[in-house]
């Protein structure tokens, strides 16, 4: 499944990002395979959420290019990135948790008929469109009128997956997926990472803290610290000594066990 | 060890069935609240003399009794559905009373006195002084152009306070604070300084003097005028109108007539009847208590042979058709007729020739037709109703109140939700108004005071949740009932001070609180 003669659906070119006199971003490049999932690990303050904010459009790089589809690319609005295909996933999940699974997944682009926004909503339609691409992912709803707030953690996870997918996603950034989630639950959104890399048009960036949970569903690695790249790989090249080391920032492991001895 | 998982998290969330289903609705609570109302107002209403089961045999369910009840209802329910959309859309509006005043106050203003612009400048010829030089004046307002200039203001101002909400970030409960006191303030003073008149009693804060408008008719020869006065013109002048009535119309204003009279003159006989034999029935009863046969026996053939002659109706005359013909003369300002006349008019005529239900105790027919602000309450319950559950704005206001984050989030113009929402409360606390003074034909400064209140506990009590997000249209208009239901009904029972009304209220609006907060946290997975 790992090609790399094949064209990065998005890719960045030593991105530098400040603000003001501090630099968050430090010339960080990598390429983001379709069908592929790449994890993008770091410490806490590493840069992680700045370079996932540039690639959504909240933040504009200082400097360095980011490729869509081979073409340079300038994200002045974070719908901007949208319009290109690149739907981002936050923690919050931009879900009100009030209303039914069918009024959130279309929200704010509900379909209907007629015109502006007295539209009569088409609501069987969007039910079964709801279902369907939950169903698509893995996760079966039996009722799309059930309020949100009733679904596990792991459930709306997908809900929103499946809604940036829908709406023609096809750079997904999940931002820190498992975090808060209990542990089936936390198998269950791996489970949905899965399936969306196997529909294999979508190249998903997964930034997560968990290195057990990398190593279920990553095929490249990208290490962040301090903002800078420390170290790459497919899951082939990378023993899980190396990830562990590169993920506490490239200090060595065994140094760590004894410090804490 | 295998472990079988064939059991979904989805499981887990079971849809309840039958009874249990009906149970675990919202809405529940509510109705059965409003149900027992009802069943309080019939039955407190029957007059204490009499026994019976139905509830619709009292003052609270006569003809006149729904007219009245059905006023105070929908008269809250229209601000409510005002106040309502808005709380679900996460913020709240204080400024509904002092709006329902200011809308008042303007538009009898304009319509007793006329709208006009004036700029006001400084002078200096004299002394230093501000001189005021008027733009343009309309002397004569008709009840639409009144109704256009008050939304103007009011929508103006509703816009206003929407707008410092969302660009400050102000908790809405100051800023509209505000607005309720300035708007309260600014129509007293306006109202003052317009009194200020030698027509007027100086300083009143009232509007009084506004024609009849919704009665104002085209009366072939005599042109517009109306209707009361044209009903005691000289006798002459109704008999040549009568003679110019086609034959058709005449028998049946006739035969209706005639019915009425018969029906006057037949609630008197019972009258005189039941006067009559009261004290000989009282008398007997004496006599039975004292055990005097002799008397017993003589009362009661008295009682038998009470005889008292049938009152004759009256007979119609063309004084009485021209009468009863110029109450059918529609209106010449049908805006004035659609927001203070009165609706179902043929039906309720129905229900008292031929039906007999809509009769007071003097044969007369009891309640002319329901008032035009229930009709208008239903247009916009409607109207509310389609675009809370059926529109894309119904999601926007949800998510508005329900998530703001998650709305902007997905591009929800949320400030647009907001302000539009504040602009339609405006709106609904001006229609409030419109209602009133076309109806009553006066102002004052103090209508609708604490009335933004009574709107919010009708919300709350419809199982509106105050941090957003959460209710529905229905629910608005249960709560209306019940509150006008709760005004209503405490007044009948008898021995009691009227005002437990609140005290019940109080009650009412707690445990609703309680209850809508349950569910809130039921949904969002706390519980």
């Amino acid at each position: 499944m790992v090609s790399s003669t094949a064209q990065p659906l998005i890719e960045t070119h030593d991105l530098v990002k400040k603000f003001g006199s501090f630099t968050a971003l430090n010339g960080v490049s990598l390429k983001v395979f379709p069908g592929e999932v790449h994890a993008l690990l770091g410490d806490n303050g590493a840069g992680k959420s700045t370079l996932i904010k540039a690639l959504s459009g909240v933040h504009q790089p200082t400097s360095g290019k980011i490729f869509v589809e081979g073409k340079e690319t300038r994200f002045n609005s974070p719908r901007d990135a949208s319009e290109v295909g690149i739907g981002t996933v936050y923690q919050d999940l931009a879900l009100n948790a009030l209303t039914s699974v069918t009024r959130n997944f279309f929200l704010g682009r509900e379909m209907k008929f007629g015109k502006g926004p007295f539209g009569i909503l088409k609501m069987n339609q969007m039910h079964d469109i709801a279902i369907n691409e939950m169903a698509k992912i893995g996760i079966k709803i039996e009722d799309p009128e059930q309020p949100v707030g009733t679904m596990s953690g792991g459930q709306r996870q997908t809900l929103a997956i499946a809604r940036a997918i829908y709406f023609g996603a096809k750079v997904l950034i999940l931002d820190e997926p498992t975090s808060a989630l209990g542990q089936l639950q936390q198998m269950e959104v791996l489970k949905t990472i899965k399936k969306v890399k196997q529909l294999g048009h979508i190249a998903i960036i997964l930034i997560t803290h968990n290195e057990i949970h990398a190593r279920l569903v990553a095929d490249r690695y990208t290490f962040i610290s301090l903002g800078e790249v420390i170290g790459s790989g497919t899951s082939k090249d990378l023993k899980g000594d190396d990830i562990r080391r590169l993920m506490a920032g490239g200090a060595e492991v065994g140094d760590l066990a004894k410090e804490l001895a | 060890m295998t472990l079988e998982l064939s059991r979904q998290e989805a499981d887990r969330h079971k849809p309840k069935g039958g009874l249990r289903a009906i149970i675990s609705r919202p809405e529940i609570g509510p109705i059965g609240v409003m149900i027992l109302l009802f069943g309080m107002l019939g039955y407190f209403s029957i007059p204490a003399a009499e026994t019976t089961w139905n509830p619709f045999a009292g003052e609270g369910f006569n003809a006149l009794g729904i007219r009245n009840n059905l006023r105070v209802i929908s008269q809250l329910g229209i601000i409510a559905l005002g106040a309502g959309l808005l709380i679900i859309a996460g913020e709240f509006d204080l400024s509904i009373g002092s709006m329902i005043g200011f809308a008042g106050a303007c538009m009898a203003m304009t319509l007793r006195w006329g709208f006009s612009i004036i700029v006001p400048y400084l002078s200096f010829e004299g002394g230093a002084h501000l001189e005021f030089y008027t733009l343009f004046h309309i002397p004569d307002v008709s009840p639409s152009l009144a109704i256009f200039i008050t939304l103007c203001f009011t929508l103006t101002f509703g816009w206003i306070q929407g707008f410092i909400i969302v660009r400050s970030g102000l908790p809405s409960f100051i800023v509209t604070l505000g607005g309720l006191f300035f708007l309260r303030g600014l129509t007293e003073v306006s109202l003052r300084s317009f009194n200020h008149r030698p027509d007027q009693s100086k300083g009143a804060t009232t509007v009084t003097e506004i024609p009849d408008l919704k009665n104002l008719i085209n009366l072939p020869g005599h042109g517009e005028m109306e209707r009361e006065a044209a009903k005691y013109l000289p006798e002459a002048d109704l008999i040549s109108i009568v003679k110019g009535l086609p034959a058709e119309t005449i028998t049946k204003i006739t035969e209706r007539l005639e019915y009425t009279f018969q029906r006057v003159a037949g609630a008197k006989t019972d009258l005189m009847i039941a006067k009559g034999v009261k004290p000989l029935e009282r008398a007997l009863e004496n006599a039975l208590e004292s055990n005097n046969e002799f008397m017993v026996k003589t009362i009661q053939e008295k009682i038998t042979n009470f005889k008292i002659e049938a009152v004759v109706p009256k007979s119609v005359t063309d004084v009485d058709i021209a009468r009863a013909y110029i109450d059918t003369i529609s209106t010449v300002q049908p805006i004035a007729d659609f927001f203070g006349g009165n609706i179902l008019e043929s039906i309720f005529d129905w229900l008292y020739f031929p039906i007999d239900w809509n009769t007071n105790n003097f044969g007369n027919q009891f309640a002319p037709g329901l008032y035009s602000c229930v009709m208008i309450w239903v247009i916009l319950s409607l109207f509310c109703y389609i675009v809370l559950s059926k529109t894309q704005v119904g999601n926007w206001i949800y998510s508005t109140g329900g998530n703001l984050s998650a709305a902007q989030a997905n591009g929800v113009p949320t400030n647009k939700v907001k302000i539009s929402l504040f602009v339609f409360s405006a709106f609904c606390a001006t229609l409030f108004a419109t209602c009133q003074v076309f109806e009553v034909n006066t102002s004052d400064a103090a209508k609708g005071n604490l009335k933004e209140l009574e709107a919010i506990a009708a919300a709350v009590i419809g199982g509106i949740v105050m941090t957003g997000g959460f209710g529905t249209v229905l629910g608005i208009i249960v709560g209306a009932f019940i509150f006008g239901l709760a005004k209503e009904a405490f007044f009948y029972i008898p021995g009691i001070d009227g005002s437990f009304y609140r005290v019940f209220l109080g009650f009412v609006i707690i445990a609703s609180a309680l209850l809508n907060e349950n569910i809130r946290k039921r949904i969002m997975g706390n519980i």
